[in-house]
């Protein structure tokens, strides 16, 4: 059953300088799927998910959540939606405690009854380990703690669909794996429908049953992680650790049949090629002739190789 | 009913949070009670400035005091109706707060009017000293039934001011930057609407404007009740005035929302 399905979606911008900000988008996400919108900054990923929570107004296309119309049935929308944007940090009352914070928008915004409330917070508080944190004040948490609050806001009425704009970017990575596994077995224990944006390429693997990956407005792939990573990288990867190579180096090592380009990347240099194992002897001879001595090895792609294939139109 | 029971809760809760803020912090709650006291105090000065013989033809009283504490009373709210609605979305879109309540399932226009009537409730703990300060100076007058009334008249012309400033808030958000329209329909108010200077005295043109303003009526009517004042017109046609202004601006005040809300759904709410 699908629980949201977008139908050539677009939305412009518009001013002296109309901006598309998406372009005819078309997907449908699975009724309990951990769905993951991914793209460079300023893809359209943001205004997607706005579109779906009933903040923005498509200026083409169709879009419907739980079978309700996202533009004519918002209200249907909103009540079975949860939404944590990223402006997170400020977004609750500072002089309330965390309790109170969310007791009042459980409560009143999301007309839970108070005793029901309370019960639900205190039980998702300790599911994250952040029940000795309720009692703070929201003034007082640290940004990371801060987005708890928010992801558990997001949660707390129980929604069919929750979206989660970057849930983990203030978040440490011991306190990011416990919400992600939390919110991975809330959402199938709960049937939840849950969909976020990231740009944290572990958060996509460990969690996202599937992901779209948009780039300048339009979606560019849907899939598994792992054909997200097979469709894009084409080519084998051979690394050699060290940060730069010399120009000569450099320009003898793309003379070898087979490799494609040369990308230095958080202090690895990584040969773009196919083939890799049958053309390893020959990049070998060619360090050794130029007297380059440095471990290299054969290496599997990445999530990040893929996300930069496709940031890159397709070009590694 | 689901509406009704929702207004409710998010009025009740919303008075809840801003208790809970209030209390918290108990040298400010203390020193803004003493303040809103002193300013009925500071009013007897004022007072000595004035002819009584003048307020004595035009409004059939020669209690001054008692006329501009009560106006005084009126201005605790007046700055929350006016001013409240405005300044809390401007805060829940500064904080982001905004995406979240924009998502959740009730009429913004009702959202928006629980807030501020919640804020209205947080003033009437500055609004009480004031008012009883002038009680006390219209002992005299003042009977049981007519401070009922002239409390409901209060109530009736803040619910009408409160959806004046829902309207303010629709134009702060449109156009951002919008204190001096703030201070300049603060200061027709003060100034027209009979709070510190009986309407009556006025200029013809300038009581024209005065009448369109919602808390004219409900402030002459709690002074008829409680003072004995000459009221502007007929009491019967005032209530009914101050009931079509009401709902006059109660309509406008929910299309000029749901006009908001389209634009913020085109443009984006951090756009409009």
């Amino acid at each position: 059953m699908k629980e949201i399905v977008c139908d050539r979606l677009s939305k412009d911008y518009k001013g002296k300088n109309t901006i598309r900000a998406l372009d005819s988008v078309s997907l449908s996400v699975s009724k309990g799927e951990f769905f993951g919108f991914l793209g460079p900054n300023g893809a359209g990923k943001t205004t997607l998910v706005r579109i779906l929570v009933t903040l923005l107004k498509a200026s083409s296309g169709y879009a419907w959540i739980g079978g309700y119309d996202v533009d004519r049935e918002e209200e249907k929308v909103r009540e079975i939606i949860g939404y944590a944007g990223q402006d997170s940090e400020r977004s609750a009352y500072f002089r309330l405690t965390v309790r109170e914070n969310l007791l009042y928008f459980a409560h009143a915004l999301r007309g839970i009854p108070r005793g029901i409330a309370k019960e639900r917070i205190e039980y998702i508080a300790s599911a994250i380990g952040f029940d000795s944190k309720l009692d703070r004040h929201f003034i007082a948490l640290s940004g990371g703690e801060k987005q708890t609050v928010i992801v558990i806001r997001a949660i707390i009425h129980n929604p069919e669909v929750c979206f989660l704009d970057e849930p983990s970017k203030s978040l440490d990575p011991v306190t990011a794996r416990r919400v992600r596994s939390f919110l991975k077995d809330y959402a199938r224990e709960n049937g939840i429908t849950i969909c976020l944006t990231t740009h944290n390429m572990l958060e996509v693997e460990e969690v996202c049953d599937r992901i779209a990956f948009i780039n300048r407005g339009k979606l560019a792939f849907t899939g598994t992680p792992i054909e997200f990573k097979k469709q894009a990288v084409m080519k084998e990867i051979i690394e050699i650790s060290t940060s730069r190579l010399e120009d000569s180096v450099e320009y003898r090592l793309l003379k070898v049949h087979g490799v494609s380009n040369i990308v230095y990347h958080n202090n690895v240099t990584r040969l773009y090629c196919e083939d890799a194992f049958n053309i390893l002897p020959e990049i070998l001879r060619v360090m050794k002739e130029a007297g380059f001595k440095a471990p290299v090895r054969i290496a599997e792609p990445s999530l990040e190789d893929a996300f930069a294939f496709f940031v890159n139109g397709g070009r590694e | 009913m689901e509406s009704v029971t929702s207004i409710s809760r998010i009025f009740y809760m919303a008075v809840w949070r801003n208790l809970i803020t209030l209390t918290r912090y108990k040298v400010n709650l203390l020193f803004s009670i003493i303040t809103s006291a002193l300013w009925a105090s500071g009013m007897l000065l004022f007072s000595l400035a004035f002819d009584s013989s003048i307020l004595g033809r035009t409004v059939g009283t020669t209690n001054y005091v008692a006329f501009i504490v009560f106006g005084v009373s009126f201005q605790s709210w007046q700055g929350t109706a006016l001013w409240g609605a405005s300044s809390m979305l401007q805060s829940e879109l500064s904080t982001g707060q905004i995406d979240y309540t924009f998502t959740c399932p009730f009429s913004r226009y009702r959202y928006i009017v629980s807030n501020v009537a919640a804020l209205a409730i947080q003033d009437s703990i500055f609004f009480l000293p004031t008012f009883c300060v002038g009680l006390w100076l219209a002992i005299t007058t003042l009977t049981f039934h007519g401070l009922l009334l002239g409390l409901l008249s209060v109530i009736l012309s803040v619910a009408a001011l409160v959806q004046f400033g829902v309207i303010f808030a629709a134009l702060t958000l449109r156009y951002r930057q919008v204190t001096a329209v703030f201070s300049f329909f603060n200061f027709i108010i003060q100034m027209l609407s009979g709070m510190f200077i009986p309407i009556q005295i006025l200029p013809a043109l300038l009581q024209i404007i005065g009448f369109s303003i919602p808390v004219t009526f409900g402030m002459d009517l709690l002074r008829h009740y409680v003072m004995g004042t000459l009221t502007i017109f007929d009491p019967i046609n005032e209530w009914i005035i101050l009931l079509i202004q009401l709902a006059l601006l109660s309509l406008i005040a929910k299309i000029v929302v749901s006009y908001l809300e389209v634009k913020a759904k085109e443009k984006g709410l951090h756009y409009i």
